[in-house]
C-alpha cells in the first residue's frame, strides 16, 4: 500500500516539474516583455530596465526558472496584462464556482449512471440493456454546448423557467440553487454515459465471480446477491474509473463555463488565451493541472486502499 | 495480456468474412453507411454545395430553414446553411483525420518501438506515455492555443497530442502478443532486419487494433476539435467549422436558433456515427476486445 502510493508520488514529481516548466516557457515563447507590460505605456526605458532586473530578467534562462519557482512556492502567479488583478486573486474567486460546478454534476449523474449500468448489466443482452446503452453512446456522442444551448433555449428562454446566465449566488440560497441546475444537468448529461457503462462492465464482471455463485448457492435473495455482493465489488473499479475520467469532465467543465458565463476557472483561462493576457493564461493552465494530477494521484492511491489485490502492484 | 498470451488462439489478421459479420448487425450496417456519405459530402462539398461557403446576402440573414431555395435557412451573414455545413463537415473531418493519422502515426511507432525492444525501450515510452496520458485533452488544448495562438493549427497539434499515448498503449498491447508468437522468431531466424520484421510481420497483425482504435478515436476527436472551435481556440470566422459555426450562431440562438442548432446536430450525427461503427467493428475484428 505505502509502497504503491510511493510509487505513484515519484511518478507525479516530473510530470509537475514538466509542468511547471511548460508552464514557464509559455512565458519564454510569447511575443510580449513582461517588464515593459508591468511598467506601463508612458515608462522611460530606464524604468522598464530597473524593472527588468527587479525580476530577474536579465538573468539567464536557468535561474529566471529558479525565481520563477520561488514565486510560484509564494503563491505569486504574475499579475493580468489587461487589469493588472493578481491571477493568484482571480484564480482565488474562480476555482470555488468551478468545484461547486463539478460537485452538483457528479452528485446527480453519478448514483444515475451507476443506477443504468447495473440495470444494463444484470439485464444483459436484453431489451433494457440494449435501451440503456444506445443512450450511453448516444451521450458520450453529443457535445457538451449543444446540450448547453437546447437547455438554454427551452427551459431557460421559451419556458422561463431557471435562469441561464451566470452564478446566482452560495448554493445555500435560492437563486445560488436556480442558477446552478441548467448548468449542471449539462455538464452531469454528458457524464451518464460513460458511468452507466463503466459499471455495466464491472457488474457483468463480478456477476459471473464464484462469490455470487456461492451467494445464489445458499439461496439468498436476487435482491441480496446484487446489492450485497454484486455492486458493493463492482462499485471499486467503478470509482476507479470515474476519478480516472475527471479529466473529461474538466473539458466539459470548461464548455460549460462559457455556455453558460459560469465565473470558473475554464471560462475565465480561455478568456485569457483568447484576449492574449498570458499570464492570467498561464496561471490557469498551471493551476487546472496541478488539481488535475493531484486529484488523479489520489485516486490511485484511495483505489490501492480499497482493492486489497492491487497493493502489491 | 494475461491468458490470452499463452494459448495459441490465433491473433487477429483480418479474417475473411469481417464485412460480413459487421453488416449482420442492422446498427453497424447503417454506421457505416451514414460513415461512407458523410466522408463522400466532405469530399464533393465544392460540387455538392449550391453557393460559395463565403457568398453572403444580407437580405437573407437568419431566414429560417424552409424558405425559399434554403432548405436549412441562412445564418447571421445571409450565407446558406447547407452550403456553409457541407464544408464546415469538409474541415471538421479534415481537422480530425490530421489528428488520427499524426498523432495515431507516432503512437503506433512507439508502442511497436516498445513492444519490439522491450528490453530497454519499454520502460521509458510507457513512462513517457503514462506522463502525457496525465495532462486531459482539454488542458492540451488550451496550452497549445496559449503558445501557438487559436487556430486550426492549434487545434490539430492538441489532438494529435493528446491521440500519441492513447494509439501507443493499444499498440504496445497488441505487439506484445504478437511478439510471442514462433513465426516471429522464425522471421528472425531467417536474418532479417528489425525494421523489415517490424513493418512485414508485426505491424499488419496489428492493423485490426490499430483500426479499430482509430475508428473509435476519430469520433472523440472531432468532438473534441468542435469543443475546442466552439471556445474560439479552433477554426476562426469565416472558415466553416462546425463548431466555429455552432459558436457563431450562439449570438443569435433567441432570434434564429437553427444557426447554432443544425451544426449542433451535425456534429452529434458524425461522432454517433463513428463511435457505432468503431464498436461494431471491435465486435467484428476483435471480439476480445469486447467491454
Amino acid at each position: 500500500m505505502l509502497r504503491h502510493a510511493l510509487h505513484r508520488l515519484i511518478l507525479a514529481v516530473p510530470v509537475m516539474f514538466g509542468v511547471l516548466l511548460i508552464g514557464f516557457l509559455l512565458m519564454q515563447v510569447v511575443p510580449t516583455d513582461p517588464a515593459t507590460v508591468r511598467a506601463g505605456p508612458t515608462a522611460t526605458p530606464d524604468v522598464i530596465a530597473a524593472i527588468r532586473a527587479d525580476l530577474g530578467l536579465d538573468k539567464p534562462l536557468y535561474v529566471q526558472f529558479g525565481l520563477y519557482l520561488w514565486r510560484l512556492v509564494q503563491g505569486d502567479l504574475g499579475a493580468s496584462i489587461i487589469n493588472n488583478v493578481p491571477v493568484s486573486q482571480e484564480l482565488g474567486t474562480t476555482i470555488g464556482p468551478t468545484l461547486e460546478l463539478m460537485f452538483a454534476s457528479l452528485f446527480w449523474s453519478i448514483p444515475l449512471g451507476i443506477l443504468l449500468g447495473t440495470l444494463a448489466g444484470y439485464w444483459r443482452g436484453s431489451l433494457i440493456d440494449r435501451t440503456i446503452m444506445a443512450i450511453s453512446v448516444a451521450g458520450v456522442s453529443v457535445p457538451v454546448f449543444f446540450l448547453g444551448l437546447v437547455l438554454i433555449w427551452f427551459v431557460g428562454f421559451q419556458w422561463q423557467l431557471l435562469p441561464f446566465t451566470g452564478r446566482g449566488g452560495p448554493l445555500w440560497t435560492l437563486d445560488g440553487i436556480q442558477s446552478i441546475i441548467l448548468p449542471a444537468i449539462t455538464l452531469g448529461g454528458v457524464f451518464i454515459g460513460p458511468v452507466a457503462r463503466m459499471t455495466r462492465t464491472a457488474v457483468l464482471d463480478v456477476l459471473s465471480a464464484d462469490h455470487v455463485r456461492t451467494a445464489r448457492a445458499k439461496g439468498l435473495t436476487e435482491r441480496l446477491v446484487v446489492l450485497r455482493h454484486a455492486l458493493r465489488n463492482a462499485l471499486v473499479p467503478v470509482i476507479t474509473l470515474i476519478g480516472l475520467q475527471i479529466g473529461f469532465l474538466l473539458g466539459g467543465a470548461v464548455v460549460t463555463e462559457t455556455v453558460f458565463s459560469w465565473p470558473g476557472v475554464g471560462r475565465l483561462a480561455v478568456g485569457a488565451i483568447l484576449s492574449s493576457d498570458f499570464p492570467m493564461a498561464q496561471g490557469t493552465i498551471i493551476v487546472l493541472s496541478m488539481g488535475f494530477i493531484v486529484i488523479n494521484l489520489t485516486v490511485d492511491v484511495l483505489y490501492a486502499a480499497l482493492d486489497p489485490r492491487i497493493r502489491g502492484a | 495480456m494475461s491468458a490470452a498470451t499463452e494459448t495459441d488462439e490465433p491473433i487477429a489478421p483480418p479474417r475473411p468474412g469481417v464485412l460480413a459479420r459487421l453488416l449482420r448487425e442492422p446498427a453497424a450496417a447503417f454506421s457505416l453507411l451514414l460513415v461512407v456519405l458523410l466522408i463522400a459530402a466532405a469530399i464533393l462539398a465544392p460540387l455538392l454545395a449550391p453557393t460559395d461557403p463565403y457568398d453572403n446576402d444580407l437580405s437573407l440573414a437568419m431566414q429560417p430553414p424552409g424558405s425559399e431555395g434554403l432548405p436549412l435557412g441562412a445564418d447571421a451573414q445571409g450565407r446558406d446553411m447547407i452550403t456553409r455545413l457541407l464544408f464546415g463537415l469538409r474541415v471538421s473531418l479534415l481537422m480530425g483525420f490530421a489528428a488520427v493519422v499524426l498523432g495515431g502515426g507516432l503512437g503506433a511507432a512507439l508502442g511497436f518501438l516498445a513492444a519490439f525492444y522491450h528490453r530497454w525501450l519499454d520502460g521509458p515510452i510507457m513512462r513517457l506515455v503514462d506522463i502525457m496520458l496525465s495532462f486531459p485533452a482539454i488542458l492540451v488544448g488550451l496550452a497549445i492555443a496559449a503558445i501557438f495562438g487559436p487556430g486550426i493549427f492549434s487545434v490539430v497539434m492538441a489532438l494529435s497530442v493528446a491521440t500519441v499515448p492513447l494509439m501507443a498503449r493499444i499498440v504496445r498491447g497488441s505487439a506484445m502478443v504478437v511478439m510471442r508468437l514462433d513465426y516471429i522468431e522464425a522471421a528472425r531466424a531467417t536474418g532479417m532486419t528489425d525494421a523489415r520484421l517490424i513493418w512485414k510481420h508485426l505491424a499488419p497483425n496489428c492493423l485490426s487494433a490499430i483500426f479499430v482504435f482509430a475508428t473509435l478515436r476519430f469520433g472523440q476527436v472531432i468532438l473534441l476539435g468542435s469543443a475546442l472551435s466552439f471556445l474560439g481556440l479552433g477554426a476562426q470566422p469565416p472558415v466553416p467549422e462546425l463548431g466555429a459555426m455552432a459558436s457563431e450562431g450562439r449570438n443569435f440562438l433567441f432570434f434564429a436558433p437553427h444557426i447554432a442548432v443544425v451544426p449542433c446536430i451535425l456534429i452529434f450525427i458524425v461522432v454517433l456515427a463513428f463511435n457505432v461503427l468503431g464498436d461494431a467493428l471491435r465486435d467484428a475484428l476483435d471480439p476480445r476486445l469486447r467491454v
